[in-house]
């Protein structure tokens, strides 16, 4: 009884906690921009006011898709979200889930493009080839990271890569050279994944008008910005627990369940400013060619380095 | 005879090819403009461009209007250079009236242009940080902005539409005070300016405006492109040293124009980041020279509207985006024959398609941005039933029996 408790109080939390992240990057956003910035809770008054709004379908939209995928994207990275959440709290690992919840969490983009490509509009089909680039750019250096992690830890369970952490007494990032490679990697993705300032080439303002977004307007364009936020969090979430577990740090009790689970906020908060906040005031945004370069350049020739160090069995 | 349903008609759809309107409604765009833009995956293979959203029929309205009303009617044709259009009309009139203003008078006039040359391209150089996605730099170009701004309120009484300029002189004096207030605050913005240069060296934006929209110097001078556009692409042009008005025949020794090679967006963005300082200078030997004596005539501007004559003269500016071009015609009953304003808009615009034609869509945006594009000038409306496929053009006369109507 009590675990399904908690199971029905992940949803609500991951919604809560991804609609508060993105208020803080707003508002911190802001004020390295000298402006004051919209209230944190902005994000909150947003989903709301969107939800009271009128249900637009342009007539050039085949209806079905355009008005399911917005559905499909929120639950899709709600739910990737929750995991990590769960296994946390209920310490329990299923083997597998690490590729379940990244498959989710790519999930949101994926069924945005296609809401954009069904819509109609020109723009729409613009942002779909733009994102498809960028979904090859960088997910390939993003999954080989996430494999060269499950090397190292031979799992492939969320939990047993954050208990293994525990049993080492010491943070993933910090205790094997691959792993350090493999964290920078997957800090490198979690920008275009979460289409802030220099990669966000599939939903640009000024070029594209947003992309797939384009045509979405009232309670579908809420679903698709709490799909965005959800899966912000939750990717950074995920790479604070598989790398960076502050609670490993601490004897007993606090290491793991929800006390762990607080404990790792913040250092989830100071990610998501440090990878998608801060890149998005300090640069421009780039060409989907450049941007392309850059991740087949870097990004994966780390991850490869990572997964033959960890072969290596550094 | 071949009967004509003999030959099947053969269609042939390029399905790789695809129309992306660009406009008139856009979040990279000011103004209403509207670009077709033919693209094949990411490369611009063609540009139509449409002009006339924004058609109010300002010429036509200033033949039924007084010169004084005109004056103030032709401000509002630009919310960014509204002094240079009104000096440049007010120059006609003078010079038609054979009135001469005085020498404080033209330096006021002036130190007002360069301000407001300051304030176009410190908007401009934010809008272009905006075109590439950089909302900070945006944020503080806009920011230090609103600095002259402030310099313009304390100056004439108002931020946007100065009304300096009246016949014969101008309307609002400097005290010594303010003048001292003008050099503090240039002192910042001249900080500011330099950072903001410093800023668009980032890798990031000089990856985003080198080799864009490049227009060469042949193209320039065949499209006869003005202002900064066509110093970025070589053409050494600038009414303020190539037919001097105002005090700037006495200035002619402090400033210099800015010219660029590379005919890039790049370059023309640095022509103007440039000229702002250029301008600063400019500012405080015009503070150091200004000269004693009164700012307008003793006569009333009324008085003053009915000694023109009939008569017709062009007078040209440098306006903050190039070459401003008025052509009046006096009937010398305080009333206008004829009124033409070719805006430097309208030369800048054709150099968009070769600039355009093999790029790609992400240098849209920073390429239109680049020349700086003031669409208030323009023809006529068209309505498009999209269903029926219907184009039907809405001329003036239509425009005024509805206006009747309601």
């Amino acid at each position: 009884m009590n675990t399904i408790m908690m199971l029905l109080i992940t949803f609500p939390l991951v919604f809560f906690l991804s609609l508060l992240f993105e208020g803080v990057d707003r508002k911190i956003h802001a004020r390295m921009q000298k402006r004051i910035g919209p209230p944190i809770i902005q994000p909150f008054y947003d989903f709301i006011k969107l939800f009271s709004k009128e249900r637009i379908v342009p007539v050039t939209a085949s209806s079905r898709i355009f008005t399911a995928v917005p559905m499909i994207a929120a639950a899709a990275s709600i739910v990737g979200a929750a995991i990590p959440i769960a296994s946390l709290i209920l310490e329990i690992g299923i083997g597998g889930d690490l590729i379940l919840i990244l498959y989710l969490l790519t999930m949101s983009s994926v069924m945005v493009m296609i809401g954009g490509s069904s819509s109609g509009n020109p723009y729409g089909a613009v942002g779909f080839s733009r994102k498809m680039t960028m979904l090859i750019a960088y997910d390939v250096p993003m999954l080989i990271s996430i494999l060269s992690v499950s090397f190292n830890c031979l799992s492939l369970a969320y939990y047993n890569i954050v208990s293994t952490q525990v049993g080492m007494k010491s943070l993933l990032a910090f205790a094997r050279p691959s792993m350090a490679v493999a964290a920078a990697t997957f800090l490198l993705c979690i920008p275009a994944a979460a289409d802030a300032v220099p990669f966000d080439i599939s939903e640009a303002k000024t070029e594209i008008i947003h992309g797939s977004m384009v045509e979405y307007g009232g309670p579908y364009l809420a679903l698709v910005k709490l799909a965005k936020a959800a899966s912000n969090f939750g990717l950074t979430f995920l790479a604070t627990t598989l790398f960076f577990y502050f609670p490993a740090l601490l004897e007993g009790y606090a290491s793991v369940g929800l006390g762990a689970l607080c404990l790792c906020l913040v250092p989830a908060l100071i990610l998501l400013l440090l990878t998608i906040t801060v890149p998005r005031t300090v640069f421009a945004r780039l060409k989907i060619g450049q941007a392309f370069k850059f991740y087949w350049l870097s990004p994966l020739a780390l991850s490869i380095i990572s997964v033959a160090l960890s072969t290596l069995g550094f | 005879m071949a009967n004509r349903f003999d030959k099947t008609k053969e269609v042939k759809v390029d399905y790789t090819r695809f129309v992306v309107p660009f406009g008139p409604v856009h979040p990279a765009l000011k103004e209403p403009i509207s670009l077709k833009v033919t693209i094949r995956k990411e490369e611009i293979l063609n540009v139509d461009i449409r002009l006339g959203h924004v058609h109010r029929g300002i010429e036509a309205l200033a033949e039924n209007r007084n010169l004084v009303q005109t004056l103030y009617l032709v401000e509002r044709i630009c919310g960014i250079c509204s002094h240079s259009h009104t000096t440049c009309f007010i120059q006609a009139l003078e010079e038609i009236g054979e009135i001469i203003p005085s020498e404080r008078a033209l330096y006021l006039r002036t130190l007002i242009f360069e301000l407001e040359r300051m304030h176009s391209h410190l908007f401009l150089l934010g809008i272009m940080a905006y075109e590439v996605g950089f909302d900070t730099l945006f944020m503080f170009a806009w920011h230090v902005r609103e600095t002259v701004l402030d310099l313009f309120e304390e100056i004439t009484g108002n931020r946007i539409h100065h009304s300096m300029n009246a016949i014969g002189g101008v309307r609002w004096d400097l005290p010594p005070n303010l003048a001292e207030k003008v050099n503090d605050s240039l002192k910042k913005i001249e900080k500011s300016v330099k950072y903001i240069q410093e800023v668009f060296q980032d890798k990031t934006v000089e990856k985003r405006l080198c080799g864009v929209g490049v227009l060469s110097f042949n193209e320039a001078h065949e499209l006869c492109v003005v202002g900064p556009t066509a110093r970025g692409s070589g053409v050494n042009m600038d009414i303020r040293r190539d037919r001097p008005y105002a005090a700037y025949d006495e200035l002619k020794e402090n400033f210099s124009v800015v010219l660029r090679d590379s005919a890039d967006a790049y370059a023309r963005t640095e022509v103007r980041t440039f000229e702002l300082l250029e301008s600063i200078n400019l500012i405080r030997t015009i503070l150091d020279k200004l000269p004693n004596g009164p700012i307008s005539k003793e006569e009333s501007i009324l008085k003053l509207m009915k000694k023109i004559p009939e008569g017709e003269t062009v007078s040209t500016v440098e306006a903050p985006r190039g070459e401003l071009l008025y052509f009046v015609k006096t009937n010398g009953k305080e009333g206008l024959w004829r009124l033409k304003v070719r805006t430097p808009t309208i030369p800048n615009v054709l150099g968009l398609k070769p600039m355009l034609i093999g790029s790609e869509i992400a240098d849209i945006p920073v390429t239109v941005a680049s020349i700086d594009p003031c669409m208030a000038c323009a023809n006529r409306i068209t309505v498009v039933d999209q269903d029926k496929g219907e184009k039907k053009v809405v001329n003036c006369e239509n425009l005024r029996r509805r206006g009747k109507k309601q």
